[in-house]
């Protein structure tokens, strides 16, 4: 008789994600909380799908439920939690085990691929991206793949991250950390990169850019997990040295940096492997580590004046750092700037779930209640720290979506 | 460790208590977080404010005439610290707070000179306090006709089964009524996924035209508290409109709309005073220096986040919130703080009875206070001069069956509030710039 | 008063009864079977679901071993839809004396039970949390079997050829001819009237109360010493293979994996009231300290509820005062027409669940004998009337289930997946307004909430159907509040505190149904000083 997952891979706490089953009291809370579960009638709940459905799982039956593929792993469940019900860690197995059963469409082991998309798509960047707007051609790969024709996909930027960070040689600082780039950075937006360097530099900081991967992270949320522990090694393998000699890693992508923080241990099981734990004690979020630099009296004020409109919107992913919100502080600090916070858990987009057909009017109807919010906020801009966040924001509203640290980049002067 | 973020006050618990007191500090001026490793009793709790229902196996009409004795007959009870005047200040101002949240025409109505009696899902008759308007238009001191309305959809009311009982009651008559309505997708809707419905003003009329002609003259329209969410006062308002008679709203179980609703004024107010809030980091601990609070230990995502502090407000509840714990040796604890715990039997001793509607032994346990609500050891030594101690966390109340819970909860937290601006003073650096959305 | 007559009148509704009804049945005897309360309340409805291999006797009771494997054969023919293949272990502990597992070996060799002894590491993978420092690890065919299934199979097969089952019907009275039993009197609970049951036999097959029931026929002295056990239900499956220590039968020494629970058991007291339900504190460490040797973290995890099943322990008053395990566990029927000089009228007693069939087919025999008739059992080769293709029970049923039906159905309780639909028809179906009976028979109120959520629902439900005035839906409620307080205040410690603290914001502080109007009139069939236990029956009905 086997259990749901196996524990050679998944280690004690696989277990201890499953065991955390024990401290539902059938409170709902989370289900007032999950926004998918308000969207779409297809999802039961994370209540149901997590806790409550697990004690009917068992290794050697095919998993019951295909309901829990409509969860988007977004974690707010396991956010609002008062009992500490991993239930989205619950949630996120259950699926990748679905997956593993039903076969993984090619379309998603495709789009948890950004790396390899970005490095197809780089060098032919003007041909790619005019694939990725042209209408017939995104209702083909609708048909074809199963993304949908209007999901917001992001342009190939036609250089690279990794490519500027080759021939950039940063000054000696008082410290040293490691950048963690991120593949988002890397293909579609490597000005967010270079600005968040810029911006390291700046406050003193000497900064180091090893050669690196992808976290994982969209091959975790479709249930590949052996290519995301792979890729996780990889990646922890590169940044591991770093830490291990006591520099801190820093990253401007709040869902990647989670995902070496919490998500590559609990979900994936890799809490036994050192790398892993040494990288994600000395992981920190940009807007974490620059606000913690500020408390310390290390961070440099001298912000211009920016006198703008700016609505900020904290993606679920950097909510589950339990750090509050260290981007408003930030922000507060840049004279005239005024800013206006968004009160809603999730844009819709959580990840790769939005691109997908038979998603996106989901992911659409679960951040209505947020472009309604900024369409009232009349903003100039939207600070946002994940990518796909920004990019769906922007499809979705029209507004330029901008990460907080692009508008510090802009705040002190740093053309 | 890491770094310091630098606080007033730091509120642990984001329940009423903790609410409260965060936000009658914060717009004192003090810069308050608070942290919670979830939401939680707002949610769950009827949302009416109940002071004292029941004392002593009798039905409590007036509960500040009554509190002289009831602290007498019970001298470890929260209340003797607190005293009827701050019962009234806090229900007042938890009123005011109402009135000036974010939802328009929203307000609490009732004092704690005399109890409201409210029908309950089941059909008794609950002693509260202070409720929202749009509940206490159910209340029965004076009797009444009642239609009791759901929908088949609808999995966690039941008016035939309160109605069989409310026509118990001398000077009541009750009936039931379930309309053939669909107000979702799923047929398993609770009352928040109704709410929404009843914010749409054509199902509101799909339910006044359903009811049109089924209704006598003298009835009031009792339904599941479900009148909406952003905007329950509209919801209600026009309703009875429609109805052309007085409506009212049941709590049912979990997920309480009216809850839902108080926890979201608490937040905006706090918002508005300039507070924060942090949901998903675990309070693992304190630093301490002898009798004093430095600083709060948070586990957040793969570390410990630390906040220094000057005052520590613990509001993490009882029990039911994982404010005190009781492990498979019958042994509890105070996770936060590691406070002696009062009112535990002794090792060996048990702590239930047999009987589920006995008091038993372990249902008044939790922290003892100094008159101030600071904690105290058995001795009496006081443990702490900053943290004061708030809500359901206190030791010898029986919240439920006193039906005396959000009483408790808003005295002692506005009241720990109000004992942190006598001693603080603003802090220097000013509040956040941000501007709330929800102004 | 009504009267009612039968070829045979079974005195017992568990798995004992059950199977004799319907072998008797399909034997072609007119059969009445009477029970004092639901089907399967006593000790059948009180254990852990054990469905031995025979591993546990091989050592010191081969004729048990060798009738355990032969009737666990049989069983997973005749009545898989109520038995999951969870296969079992035997492991040793540390501490436990490394040398047994080989007599287990020998012992299974003998009396043919399937044993083979698997490498740690191999246990380990399959069962990751067992205790990573066992020594050795044997495999056997040990399965749970879901009692309400089973017991509800053998009753309706036996009521589709014609018998009939009676519960709530209790026996007051024994009428005895000059020197024969001819009958009995029995009061029915759910009507408050009595009714008179003529029979040509009558079989005594009231395990624990048997020598109750024969004290009634004015038999004394029969030695049945009710064995009063403790079980405890953990929140969830623990373990997904029935996990025995490899030791001499012993407290404590078996952890089951039972539908959605896992059941720690259990302990031996000797008592002399079967209705006897005390649980003491010291019983409840006991257990939870061996289940700690068996799944480290054992007492962190949550304990759902606790309940005892009296054994019938058969002690011949002529024989020696063994020691306390030392009672045969093989069944013992007795021929009151040999003993006493009483004819048509046999007492069936002590035994295991396991081998009810054998159990019901020697009694039936005897019958035939006593009444020479030569009429041989079927039951071996005979399935019981299913609700699937005859294939085992599945753990993810009712998830399937609800995934069919994601938008149309409305579920009561959540917790086990319980749809409306069901309640509504069992309620209709059965006539029962005992929200307990309904708990027992749907797992409403089952599972880790124990009722919080769903007791209101189901209340609301039931006197919906039934109309139910506001006395007897309201003391239904309480009832049931009660009932589910004796089974969980002795664990409740953890996550089940908090739970129940949770649930009395539900009733207390939302419901106040403490204060409902009225003080609700005796309820119908009410079950005095019983607690409740797990495994339950009515699947995909």
């Amino acid at each position: 008789m086997q259990t749901t997952h196996s524990p050679a891979v998944d280690g004690v706490l696989g277990d201890l994600v499953r065991g955390s089953l024990d401290h539902c009291v059938k409170c709902t809370i989370c289900e007032t909380y999950c926004p998918f579960s308000k969207a779409t009638p297809l999802f039961p709940g994370p209540k149901y799908s997590g806790p409550q459905a697990e004690r009917f799982r068992i290794g050697d039956e095919p998993q019951p439920d295909a309901s829990v593929d409509y969860c988007s792993s977004c974690g707010i469940c396991t956010q609002v939690c008062p009992q500490g019900v991993k239930i989205a860690e619950i949630n996120t197995r259950a699926k990748a085990r679905l997956h593993r059963e039903r076969g993984i469409k090619l379309r998603d082991r495709i789009i948890a691929r950004p790396t390899v998309l970005g490095r197809l798509g780089t060098p032919v960047a003007p041909l790619a991206n005019y694939t990725l707007t042209s209408r017939p051609l995104r209702i083909v790969a609708e048909r074809v793949l199963g993304v949908h024709r209007d999901a917001a996909v992001p342009r190939f930027a036609g250089r690279t991250f990794h490519g500027w960070a080759r021939s950039h040689s940063s000054p000696p600082g008082t410290r040293t950390v490691a950048f963690f780039h991120n593949c988002g950075t890397d293909y579609y937006e490597p000005d967010v990169g270079e600005k968040a360097v810029a911006v390291l530099e700046h406050n003193g900081l000497h900064v180091e850019i090893p050669k690196q991967g992808c976290c994982g992270l969209p091959l975790q949320s479709n249930g590949l997990f052996d290519d995301a522990r792979a890729y996780v090694r990889r990646l922890t393998g590169a940044l591991a040295p770093y830490a291990r000699a006591g520099h801190d890693i820093v990253g401007p992508a709040t869902s990647c940096t989670l995902m070496l923080k919490r998500e590559a241990l609990e979900i994936l099981g890799m809490e036994d492997e050192e790398d892993v734990r040494v990288v994600s004690e000395r992981t920190y979020d940009i807007t974490e580590y620059l606000l913690a630099m500020h408390d310390r009296g290390e961070l440099k004020t001298d912000f211009r004046p920016l006198p703008q409109r700016l609505a900020y919107h904290a993606p679920c992913q950097q909510q589950g750092h339990n750090i509050g919100k260290p981007a408003l502080d930030l922000f507060a600090l840049i004279p005239e700037l005024e800013v206006v916070e968004m009160d809603h858990g999730c844009c819709g987009i959580a990840g790769t779930y939005g691109l997908k057909s038979e998603k996106y009017e989901i992911s659409m109807k679960v951040g209505d209640g947020l472009f309604r919010q900024i369409g009232a906020a009349r903003p100039d801009v939207v600070g946002c720290d994940s990518e796909t966040c920004r990019w769906h924001i922007e499809h979705a509203t029209g507004v330029p979506s901008e990460h907080p640290v692009s508008v510090l980049h802009r705040a002190y002067g740093l053309a | 460790m890491r770094e310091p973020m630098r606080y007033d006050v730091i509120v642990v618990g984001a329940g009423v208590a903790g609410l409260v007191a965060a936000v009658r500090a914060a717009e004192g001026g003090a810069r308050v977080l608070v942290l919670a490793k979830g939401v939680g009793a707002t949610h769950l709790a009827p949302g009416t404010v109940d002071v004292l229902g029941y004392a002593d196996g009798h039905r409590v009409q007036r509960p500040l005439d009554e509190l002289p004795d009831f602290i007498g007959a019970h001298p470890g009870h929260p209340y003797v610290m607190v005293g009827a005047e701050e019962i009234e200040a806090a229900l007042k101002w938890l009123q005011a707070r109402v009135a000036a949240g974010p939802l328009p025409g929203y307000r609490y109505v009732g004092s704690p000179g005399e109890n409201l009696l409210l029908p309950t899902a089941v059909g008794a008759l609950k002693p509260s306090a202070l409720a929202p308007a749009s509940v206490a238009a159910g209340d029965l001191r004076d009797g009444g006709r009642l239609a009791l309305v759901t929908i088949g959809q609808l999995r966690d009311f039941f008016p035939a089964l309160a109605a069989a009982a409310l026509a118990q009651v001398d000077g009541v008559q009750a009936r039931a009524i379930e309309l053939p309505l669909r107000a979702a997708a799923r047929n398993d809707l609770n009352a928040l996924g109704l709410a929404e419905r009843f914010e749409d003003v054509v199902f509101r009329e799909s339910v006044a035209a359903a009811l049109h002609g089924r209704l006598e003259d003298d009835e009031r329209v009792g339904f599941p508290a479900a009148l909406g969410l952003q905007d329950p006062d509209g919801v209600w308002s026009d309703l009875q409109e429609r109805l052309g008679r007085p409506v009212f709203e049941i709590p049912t179980l979990p997920p309480s709309v009216p809850g839902i609703r108080l926890f979201g004024i608490l937040r905006a107010a706090l918002r508005r005073a300039g507070g924060r809030i942090v949901v998903g980091g675990e309070v693992t601990g304190v630093e301490a220096e002898r009798a004093h609070v430095r600083a709060v230990r948070a586990h957040v995502a793969a570390r410990e986040q630390r906040h220094s502090t000057d005052w520590l407000v613990l509001a993490t509840g009882g029990f039911a919130s994982g404010g005190l714990e009781m492990d498979s040796r019958w042994q509890v604890h105070e996770p936060v703080l590691g406070l002696p715990v009062t009112g535990v039997p002794d090792p060996g001793a048990p702590r239930f009875t047999p009987r589920y509607f006995d008091d038993h032994p372990l249902a008044r346990a939790g922290i003892a206070t100094d008159a101030y609500q600071r904690p105290v050891a058995p001795s009496g030594e006081r443990l702490y001069e900053n943290v004061l101690v708030a809500g359901a966390a206190l030791a010898g109340a029986a919240p439920w069956r006193e039906k005396s819970g959000d009483g408790i909860s808003v005295a002692t937290g506005y009241r720990a509030g109000g004992q942190i601006l006598e001693q603080v003073t603003p802090a220097a650096g000013g509040s956040q710039t941000t501007v709330s959305t929800e102004a | 008063m009504p009267q009612l007559q039968a070829d045979l009148l079974v005195i017992g509704g568990g798995a004992t009864g059950a199977g004799i009804a319907w072998d008797a049945a399909l034997r072609g005897f007119d059969t009445i079977l009477v029970e004092r309360y639901d089907l399967a309340t006593g000790t059948t409805g009180r254990f852990h679901g054990l469905l031995h291999s025979g591993g546990r006797y091989a050592v010191k009771d081969p004729d048990a071993a060798r009738e355990c494997i032969e009737e666990n054969r049989i069983l997973r023919r005749i009545a898989a839809g109520s038995i999951e293949d969870t296969g079992g272990l035997f492991v040793v502990t540390p501490g436990d004396d490394p040398a047994y597992a080989d007599r287990l070996l020998a012992g299974c060799a003998e009396t043919g039970v399937p044993c083979e002894e698997i490498g740690v590491e191999q246990a380990l993978r399959s069962e990751p949390r067992l205790n990573p420092q066992i020594k050795r690890a044997l495999r056997v065919p040990d399965a749970s079997i879901d009692v309400w299934l089973l017991v509800n199979g053998l009753a309706r097969g036996a009521a589709d050829r014609g018998a009939r089952i009676l519960p709530y019907h209790e026996v007051v009275a024994v009428h005895r001819g000059d020197d024969a039993i001819t009958g009995v009197r029995a009061h029915n609970h759910v009507t408050g009237e009595d009714v008179d049951i003529e029979a040509g036999f009558t079989i005594n097959a009231s395990g624990a109360w048997a020598a109750q029931v024969c004290e009634l026929a004015g038999i004394e002295g029969v030695g049945v010493v009710p064995g009063k056990g403790i079980m405890i239900a953990m929140n969830h499956r623990l373990v997904n293979t029935v996990v025995n220590r490899c030791i001499p039968p012993s407290d404590g020494d078996i952890l089951v994996p039972i539908r959605t629970v896992s059941v720690i058991g259990t302990t031996d007291v000797h008592v002399t009231d079967p209705d006897d339900h005390e649980i003491s504190q010291d019983e409840v460490d006991q257990m939870l300290d061996s289940g700690e040797q068996l799944v480290p973290g054992f007492r962190q995890a949550r304990a759902l509820r606790v309940w005892t099943g009296a054994r019938p322990l058969f002690r011949d008053e002529k024989a020696d005062q063994a020691g306390d395990r030392e009672i045969s566990r093989a069944h013992t029927l007795l021929d009151h027409l040999e003993r006493d000089g009483l004819a048509r009228f046999l007492t069936i007693t002590s035994g295991k669940l396991t081998t009810y069939r054998l159990m019901a087919k020697d009694t039936v025999d005897g019958m035939c004998r006593q009444l020479g008739l030569d009429r041989p059992t079927t039951t071996a080769d005979t399935p019981l009337p299913d609700y699937r293709d005859g294939s085992a029970f599945r753990l993810g049923g009712r998830l399937r289930h609800k995934e069919d039906h994601l938008l149309d159905e409305q579920l009561v309780c959540e917790c086990e997946l319980v749809p409306r639909a069901w309640l509504e028809e069992h309620v209709r179906a059965s006539g029962t307004t005992n929200l307990d009976d309904l708990r027992r028979s749907l797992r409403l109120g089952m599972g880790p909430c124990q009722g919080g959520f769903c007791m209101y629902r189901a209340a609301g439900i039931v006197q919906g159907i039934k109309d139910l005035a506001a006395p007897e839906a309201d003391t239904s409620l309480r009832n049931f509040l009660e009932e589910r307080w004796k089974g969980v205040w002795p664990i409740l410690y953890g996550d089940q505190l908090r739970q129940a603290r949770l649930d009395d914001w539900i009733f207390q502080g939302l419901l106040d149904v403490e204060h409902l109007p009225g003080d609700g009139a005796a309820h119908v069939a009410s079950h005095g000083r019983r607690t409740a236990p797990a495994g339950m029956p009515d699947e995909d009905a």
